[in-house]
């Protein structure tokens, strides 16, 4: 790692410019490139002036075959991401706009128009779980981020015994998240369960709680249940972005006479800034989406009061056999999901550039 | 960028074309249900089915013998996942894909009527089935639009265990039930509960509100709010919170727990179907079952409003509409629907038979609780054969789970789910 403070993801828009044969069509003045741009443009030429009295045509006709052959070889790998990634896509939203209910083999295929959308409306559960997954995700991803973010402070720390501390948080991330569900589902279970058992020995309170037959307890019980297997993952995240912040800054600041709070808050966080964005865009899209956790803690119970859109666009597709609908929610949370990181992107994106 | 759009561009189109073209291949390939291969033909079927541990050798063991009587068919066993859920989803993607195979399939009896109606099943008419062989309520799972798609294979029906050395005679109406539940808990300090069902937001909901007398059948859905059903589901809350005969967690419990809370001795009634008879009583009784061996009952969950009705479970066997072998299918389906291949399956295994004949003294004396089982069984209500059942299941469940869990009261949650249920059915009854 060098001391650059680049995230490691792409950086979208910033990205710098191609450092190939390219590069002088794509020189800006004043950009990274420009000061040694014009030298490798003036060696290509002269290399290609041997062969003809058109440098310029020639070193771009070069360019190409290298890009042609670029292209060739990456074009296996294009094929595969379309089959798997642009197909399914596009046969989703084709889905949505026809008729797909297996339930009715005469109209199957036929073009529905809005009909799958407004049914997402008159079915009732679309809304309200709408609400319950925005409620979740946004409590959810704050505790994560909370309690990850405590975690990825301590282990950066140096005391003894920190790798192995350091390897044993990444073990309930480990852990499926169905099993995950499962082995919480019978911790909570109020007779037998471990839950119960802690709170009755230490004489505290909601020990006799029936967890997943109550809407807030059931929510609690997802919430640690979700908690506990994603807090890890955001605090590895957060760590690998602490770890690149040079000391040196931080020796400065001490020097300058910075507490604590102030060297957390004024320096800490704002170069974690690039690390931050990719937890919060990660977690936030997959709680968005959340749906094994719930399948098989509450099933969405009880009623449906722990029925989120996941859950829904499931039941569409694999209880109904309503490929329409199922499709038409699918497209729904996609949106709603490329809205929410493009909050994120533009969001942060604004803030770096002070 | 000129050269890459007129060398790479094309092939790229071909390439998605081929994939469409191969995806729309799989999609339309098996529709040649023409051309039939007759019985005596040597071929290959595949049976898809259910089924771990002494289930799973048992249909290994009828395969084998349906062999040797038909040394022309070998069938080829294809596992199905244990889960309910997920052999159902299996099978849809294979029916979705227009798969010729699996030519078999066992399937739960509330699937026939969806898969029928979606065009997937064979209609078995033209074979001529022996229909009154079987419980009439299981055959009905089969019979939609008007044909035979689907032959029982064994019965499963839910109904109400009872400790004999704690309650002499099995009670007949629910408030017998209930009193009976609370003094026995008030004389014993090692029951916890008086009574443990289903109440989990799951398909054990409906069958325990239909077992304890809920009114779900298919004519009866279209007044889904009715006093019988208000009064069921009042019955199932106040048996949580107003006489405390059974725990809250009821409305998380499932039958495992159930199960559990039966074999460990600690409830006096529970509701449950039939594979707790082969755990709780004589050799097949666990060591942890000390407490029930030998003191097992089983009737009908008595009914408060009429005659019991033992929410219908089990499996039926169907045959794949665009399977090529549909005439040794049958001979398949004949032969494991037989009486001997039926009491055998039902003394290895604990299948119940759904053959009524195969209930006899052969039967009785390799396990005496079949015939109290057969008695449950005579009242075997079957969930409602409809192609929408999963959808309508789904309202039932999270009706019945509102209210055992206190967010609603049984009339606001029947009211509530009542136009729903109401419309499901009247759109397979308008479109299919």
């Amino acid at each position: 790692m060098t001391a650059k403070h680049e995230p490691v993801l792409p950086a979208g828009p910033t990205e710098s410019a191609p450092q190939d044969g390219t590069a002088p069509l794509a020189v800006k003045p004043g950009s990274p490139a420009s000061p040694d741009g014009p030298a490798t443009t003036a060696h290509r030429a002269g290399g290609a002036r041997v062969g003809g009295r058109q440098p310029r045509a020639a070193s771009y006709s070069l360019a190409a075959r290298d890009r042609r052959f670029g292209y060739g070889l990456v074009a296996p790998a294009v094929i595969v991401l379309l089959a798997i990634t642009a197909f399914p896509l596009v046969y989703n939203i084709w889905n949505s706009f026809h008729h797909a209910d297996y339930l009715f083999p005469t109209t199957f295929g036929t073009f529905a128009g809005v009909d799958n959308y407004k049914e997402l409306f008159t079915a009732g559960l679309f809304v309200p779980s709408l609400y319950r997954t925005l409620g979740f995700t946004a409590v959810s991803v704050f505790v994560e981020l909370v309690v990850g973010l405590a975690l990825a402070l301590a282990l950066n720390r140096r005391f003894r015994g920190r790798a192995l501390v350091r390897a044993a948080i990444l073990i309930p991330w480990a852990v499926p998240t169905v099993v995950s569900g499962l082995l919480w589902k019978s911790m909570f279970d109020p007779q037998n369960g471990f839950v119960n058992f802690i709170l009755l020995k230490l004489h505290l309170p909601l020990a006799h709680t029936t967890w997943l037959a109550q809407t807030w307890t059931a929510w609690g019980a997802i919430l640690i249940a979700d908690a506990w297997r994603n807090t890890p993952f955001m605090a590895l995240l957060l760590l690998a972005g602490l770890q690149v912040i040079p000391n040196d800054v931080y020796e400065a600041a001490k020097i300058d006479g910075a507490n604590a709070l102030q060297t957390f808050w004024r320096l800490t966080l704002p170069m974690l800034k690039p690390a931050l964005m990719v937890a919060l865009i990660f977690r936030t899209l997959s709680s968005f989406l959340i749906f094994d956790v719930i399948y098989a803690m509450t099933n969405g119970g009880p009623g449906n009061s722990t029925q989120v859109l996941a859950y829904f666009n499931w039941f569409a597709m694999n209880g109904e056999s309503n490929y329409g609908l199922g499709a038409a929610i699918s497209v729904a949370l996609m949106v709603m999901s490329l809205i929410i990181a493009y909050i994120y992107v533009t969001a942060f994106k604004t803030e770096q550039v002070v | 960028m000129h050269m890459w759009h007129n060398k790479t561009g094309p092939v790229l189109v071909a390439a998605a074309g081929l994939l469409v073209a191969g995806l729309a291949a799989c999609g339309s390939s098996g529709s040649s249900s023409g051309g039939q291969v007759s019985a005596s033909a040597k071929q290959t079927i595949v049976f898809a089915t259910q089924g771990l541990g002494s289930e799973g050798t048992a249909t290994k063991t009828a395969v084998t013998a349906f062999e040797k009587l038909h040394p022309n068919i070998k069938v080829q066993i294809l596992s199905l996942s244990p889960t309910s859920d997920v052999a159902f989803e299996q099978l849809t993607q294979r029916f979705t894909a227009g798969s010729s195979t699996p030519d078999v399939i066992t399937s739960d009896v509330i699937w026939p009527a969806q898969f029928a109606q979606s065009g997937w099943l064979a209609d078995l008419t033209k074979f001529h089935p022996n229909t009154s062989a079987f419980f009439p309520g299981q055959m009905a799972t089969g019979q939609v639009k008007g044909g035979v798609y689907a032959i029982p294979w064994f019965i499963n029906a839910e109904g109400l265990y009872y400790r004999t050395d704690l309650i002499k005679t099995p009670p007949t109406t629910t408030a017998q039930l209930f009193s009976d539940a609370v003094a026995a808990m008030k004389k014993d300090s090692k029951l916890k509960e008086g009574l443990a069902f289903e109440g989990d937001k799951y398909e054990g909901a409906v069958t325990a509100f239909q077992s304890m007398g809920g009114q779900i059948s298919t004519s009866q859905l279209g007044n889904l709010n009715s006093s019988a059903n208000n009064g069921v589901l009042t019955m199932m809350f106040d048996a949580i919170s107003k006489y405390h005969i059974a725990p809250t967690a009821v409305s998380t419990w499932e039958e495992s727990q159930v199960q559990n809370a039966w074999l460990s001795g600690q409830t006096p009634f529970a509701l449950n179907w039939p594979y707790i008879f082969a755990l709780s009583d004589g050799k097949g009784c666990m060591p942890s079952c000390a407490a029930v061996n030998g003191k097992t009952g089983w009737v009908p969950f008595p009914n408060p409003v009429g005659s019991p009705q033992a929410s219908l479970g089990g499996d039926d066997l169907v045959v794949n509409a665009k399977s090529t072998h549909q005439a040794a299918a049958w001979e398949f389906i004949q032969y494991m629907s037989s009486n001997s291949a039926q009491i055998a399956r039902a003394i290895s295994a604990g299948d119940p038979p759904s053959v009524k004949s195969a209930y006899n003294s052969q039967l009785y004396a390799a396990a005496p609780y079949f015939k109290q089982e057969q008695a449950v069984f005579a009242a075997a209500t079957p969930r409602p054969v409809t192609p929408v059942y999963t959808q309508i299941s789904s309202q039932l469940q999270a009706m019945i789970s509102s209210v055992l869990s206190g967010q609603s009261s049984a009339s606001s949650a029947l009211s509530g789910a009542a136009p729903t249920v109401k419309d499901l059915l009247s759109t397979v009854q308008s479109g299919g």
